[in-house]
């Protein structure tokens, strides 16, 4: 009695596994995907690195107002503010940030910097490869966080990153 | 302000008895409603109303019910009276505050996230406290560019709510007027003096006193916000007023940057003043010419140097001229802007390790004859804070609205708030005249006639004869002073010597206590500590047996060494073969040719490559007292704690030098600095005293304060313990200094012997509003505000159209 209940078991399982194997996989097919993700999918909601956006005439909406920097809970925006002149102007209001930074090594993606930004400056893209081998780099400057065009002209926040790189002119 | 005024009137005026929100208080009368309100702990919210300003009534947000009153009440203009009953939370009030809120706003522009004010902004609290967060009004705001009026004075007119406490600041407090009222009503408009611009003192007073983000610092701007800075309450480093500041520091590229100093808290004797140095001038620390790395001088260059190497070359070069030359040879000088620590520490140091008693400061005012002439005679030494509260002050020479602008705003605020009554005997038509009861303008250089004159000496009054000034204004004067209780006599370096004598001996005659002015803010510590080739700390004559001599000072020379002027005929005549200059630049002070030291081994402790840092040999970057603890004594002798605010990378503080050259040179570190001791673990089981055979004074007088050894050679505190124990006057409680007070020394000398110190070698720097010595021509503050290039005309005539007493 007790084999043939054993063989039994075995084959009720055995028949999930052999069902699975003909089903289409749904396991994304990272990093060896289509497309500029690389076969990555995202949820619209996904907390990635994050974007500093543009406004419509392609100024940046962020005045350096501290606010993020204020609610993050874990400390690591670094911004330092300076003037906008009538020769130089970078930003829509009357400052804007010369230098800001996120340190990824302690940002916990928590969205509170979002959430606190009077001009919606500050967004979470969708870009997720932020592993290092070297500590340092993990600190972003504001070169490489702001979206290379404004949002209406398509600076889709998953491709920003790329595209950033290929519109910031290098020194 | 007004609190020690309610004070005072109450002397006179019975007390009344009223009841706040069921609370019974008793005040006295005359007080006003929101000041007996804030006594017992209840916060009524103000714009206009501020403690020591005139009323304004113009905001009405202190609204209060007061029963058997038709309306409501504006707390801040309402006297107490007897049997009031007052309310100051109910639902009509809130809805009245809430309503003013609203009219606040309505062309509010609400951009507080690039406001300076921003999150220490008064309307946003009362905004979050009160609601008002919808507008009922559909108009466009009227926009307005904001303005920029001064290098630091910046104004947003369409934030501004109208509290005029910027307008009575300038005028009242600061005997100013540069700012006043353009149009009436709703249309009123804060304007400068000039047109576009402000010409004026540059204080930043109308800046901090505006509760919103009106009026903004230019030397602040942007760099910040208030949430992101750390608070350190350290002493300014100008003037010898000795202002408290509360710094606001932000990490950068060099270490901790001092990005804003004000004093919001009202701690210290100054209360909220500060003038341009202690506002703004803390950027020479900035400078990016500011050194940040050894300097040895090798075939006439400077090449960087680590500081190992820098320190052995100095002790070894110091043992090289002590064994060939003998002690007579080195020269020290000290500073009027390092810590009495330091200060107290270098002379130990020449005196102890050098052997040598040529050490000298730049001296700029007699303290040693005020010390030799008071005699030990305790409690006449006036403090800064007697200076507001003195009945009546009697001023003889300087100028304090250009050196002395806090005691300037001491004796003003004492005019206005308590009527003191105010006597000036000066050479030129000083801007404090406007505020004085007798006013003689003697002739140039006739200050010690003055004294002589008002001992009684009418022969006197020839030599004091000035074509402003007639027989009887000066009479007058003097009979008026007769009859003066309570005076608090301040004069300037014009007095010296004899002079000082004499006046002292009038004064003591009137019960009075004096102040002797000195330019720099620790130029009353580096006389204290003894930075005299002639005295020992607390002005002890280095030839007489003194408590110095019992503890450390055993095999010292008793002939008084060299003062600055014979150090420099001594390098002259190639007989000086070291000099060692700590935060100093005599080159430069004393007009001398750099050659004169190139037979000199120079050392050089100081923040920039100055002209005497360039002719030395070894130069040290060194922190400055913003970056640094210890203690400073203002010119009236109260001594306050430094707290390290900022940090800059690569510098070191004078006390380690010291201390690691004189390791160097294989002193015995526990004999220079007091540390370690009985039984601690830091101690190594060598403690002084046994050591050298004798009971341990140190550890005794640490134990009967209830202090503990300090445990690093570095510590400046161990010093100050030392400090407090053997100089005279400065047993004072360090409990108050710890806690920010500022604790007034007693001015004595240990033995009374008279006849001290050298007139002659005073050198006021006169330095005015607008510099301050090297560190005022490293800051950039200082150097684009154009008042500094122009002669201010003694009087700025009250602005047309504002009359103070006139409210609309
Ligand atoms: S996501 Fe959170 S942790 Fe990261 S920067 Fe924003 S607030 Fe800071
Ligand atoms: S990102 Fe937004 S919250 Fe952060 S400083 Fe810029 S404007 Fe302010
Ligand atoms: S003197 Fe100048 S800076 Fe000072 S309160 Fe007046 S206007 Fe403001
Ligand atoms: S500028 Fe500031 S202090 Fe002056 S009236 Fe306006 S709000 Fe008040
Ligand atoms: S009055 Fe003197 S101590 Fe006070 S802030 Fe000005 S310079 Fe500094
Ligand atoms: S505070 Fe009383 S009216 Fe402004």
């Amino acid at each position: 009695m007790g084999i043939v209940k054993n063989i039994a078991a075995i084959a009720k399982g055995m028949s999930v596994t052999f069902m699975e194997m003909f089903k289409p996989t749904i396991v994304e097919n990272y990093p060896d995907g289509p497309g500029p993700t690389r076969g990555a999918m995202f949820q619209d909601r996904f907390r990635g690195m994050h974007v500093l956006q543009r406004d419509e005439n392609g100024l940046e909406k962020c005045v350096a107002c501290f606010l993020c920097a204020a609610a993050c809970p874990s400390n690591c925006i670094y911004i330092e503010a300076a003037e906008n002149t009538e020769t130089h102007r970078v930003s829509g209001a009357e400052r804007y940030a010369k230098v800001y930074n996120i340190d990824y090594n302690r940002c916990i993606f928590c969205g509170y910097c979002v959430e606190a930004c009077p001009t919606d400056a500050i967004t979470h893209g969708h870009g997720f490869e932020l592993a290092t081998y070297n500590a340092s780099s993990l600190v972003y400057r504001k070169e490489q966080l702001l979206a290379g065009t404004p949002a209406h002209e398509g600076a889709n926040a998953i491709f920003s990153q790329y595209e950033n790189a290929r519109l910031i002119p290098k020194k | 302000m007004a609190g020690s005024f309610m004070r005072r009137i109450a002397v006179f005026m019975a007390d009344v008895t009223l009841t706040v929100d069921g609370k019974k208080l008793t005040v006295p009368a005359g007080t006003l409603l929101i000041e007996a309100c804030k006594s017992t702990g209840i916060e009524v919210p103000s714009f206009c109303y501020y403690p020591g300003l005139s009323l304004q009534g113009a905001c009405r947000m202190c609204l209060v019910e007061i029963e058997k009153m038709p309306k409501l009440q504006t707390a801040c203009t309402t006297p107490v009276a007897e049997g009031m009953v007052a309310t100051t939370e109910s639902d009509k009030i809130k809805q009245a505050r809430k309503s003013m809120i609203e009219m606040l706003l309505a062309n509010h522009p609400l951009d507080c996230p690039v406001c300076d004010a921003g999150g220490e902004c008064e309307l946003q609290d009362m905004t979050f406290k009160y609601g008002a967060a919808e507008s009922k009004f559909m108009d466009m705001k009227n926009h307005r560019d904001e303005q920029q009026w001064s290098p630091v004075v910046y104004f947003d007119r369409p934030r501004c709510i109208l509290c005029y406490r910027c307008v009575r600041v300038c005028g009242e407090g600061m005997d100013v007027w540069a700012l006043g009222v353009q149009n009436r009503g709703s249309g009123s408009i804060i304007a400068p003096n000039k047109e576009d611009h402000l010409e004026c003192e540059e204080c930043g007073m109308c800046i901090d006193i505006c509760p919103v983000g009106a009026l903004t610092s230019g030397a602040y701007r942007y760099k910040t916000r208030p949430w992101e800075m750390k608070h350190v309450g350290t002493v300014c480093t100008h003037c010898g007023d000795g202002c408290k500041t509360t710094l606001g520091v932000r990490r950068a590229d060099t270490g901790m940057q001092i990005v804003r100093g004000d004093n919001r808290d009202k701690s210290g004797i100054n209360g909220d003043f500060l003038c341009i140095k202690g506002r703004y001038a803390f950027d020479f620390a900035n400078n990016p010419e500011r050194l940040q790395q050894p300097l040895i001088k090798r075939d006439g260059k400077f090449v960087p140097s680590t500081w190992e190497q820098a320190f052995d070359l100095i002790a070894s070069k110091f043992q090289e001229v002590l064994a060939s030359h003998g002690p007579s040879s080195i020269g020290v000088v000290g500073s009027n802007h390092t810590s009495n620590e330091e200060n107290y520490l270098l002379q130990k140091f020449a005196r102890l390790v050098l052997g040598t008693n040529n050490i000298d400061h730049h001296r700029t005012a007699d303290f040693p004859a005020l010390a030799s002439a008071l005699a030990g005679k305790k409690d006449a030494t006036a403090s800064m804070r007697d200076v507001f509260n003195a009945p009546a002050i009697l001023l003889i020479g300087n100028n304090p609205t250009e050196q002395h602008p806090l005691l300037a705003w001491q004796i003003r605020s004492n005019v206005r708030l308590h009527r003191a009554k105010l006597y000036i005997a000066n050479s030129s038509p000083i801007k404090l005249r406007r505020q004085a009861t007798a006013f003689v303008q003697i002739a140039p250089g006739s200050e010690g006639a003055f004294v002589q004159f008002l001992t009684a000496n009418d022969a006197a009054a020839d030599a004091v004869a000035s074509p402003q000034l007639t027989r009887e204004a000066l009479s007058q004067m003097r009979d008026a002073l007769k009859s003066e209780s309570g005076l608090v006599i301040i004069f300037g370096s014009e007095l010296r010597g004899s002079d000082v004598t004499a006046l002292v001996n009038y004064g003591l005659s009137l019960g009075a206590k004096f102040i002797c002015l000195g330019d720099y803010a620790n130029s009353r510590g580096a006389a204290d500590m003894g930075l005299y080739p002639d005295m020992l700390p607390g002005y002890a004559p280095v030839s007489s047996a003194t408590r110095f001599h019992e503890h450390w000072l055993d095999e010292v020379p008793t002939a008084p060494g060299l003062n600055l002027l014979q150090l420099v005929d001594a390098a002259k005549a190639g007989n000086l073969k070291a000099l060692y200059v700590v935060g100093s630049n005599p080159v430069a002070r004393y007009n001398i040719d750099p050659f004169v030291l190139s037979k000199t081994f120079v050392i050089v402790q100081d923040m920039f490559l100055t002209e005497t840092a360039a002719s030395a040999d070894v130069v040290l970057p060194v922190a400055n007292a913003y970056e640094k603890g210890g203690t400073y004594t203002n010119t009236c002798g109260d001594v306050q704690m430094l707290k390290k605010a900022g940090e800059f990378s690569g510098v070191r503080n004078d006390f380690e030098c010291i201390v690691r050259i004189a390791a160097g040179m294989g002193c015995d570190v526990h004999k220079l600095v007091p540390f370690g001791g009985g039984g601690t673990r830091a101690d190594m089981g060598q403690s002084r005293g046994a050591q050298s055979g004798e009971s341990d004074q140190h550890a005794v007088w640490l134990a009967d304060h209830n202090l503990e050894p300090k445990m690093s050679p570095y510590d400046p505190v161990a010093m100050l313990d030392e400090i407090q124990r053997l100089v005279p006057g400065y047993d004072i409680s360090r409990l108050g200094l710890l806690s920010g007070h500022d604790e007034h020394t007693q001015l004595v000398q240990i033995t009374g012997a008279t006849g001290m110190g050298h007139p002659e070698l005073v050198m006021p720097a006169n330095d005015k509003l607008f510099t301050s010595g090297t560190l005022g021509r490293f800051s950039a503050t200082l150097n684009t505000v154009m008042e500094r290039y122009r002669t201010m005309p003694e009087d700025v005539e009250i602005a047309a159209g504002y009359d103070p007493m006139v409210r609309e």
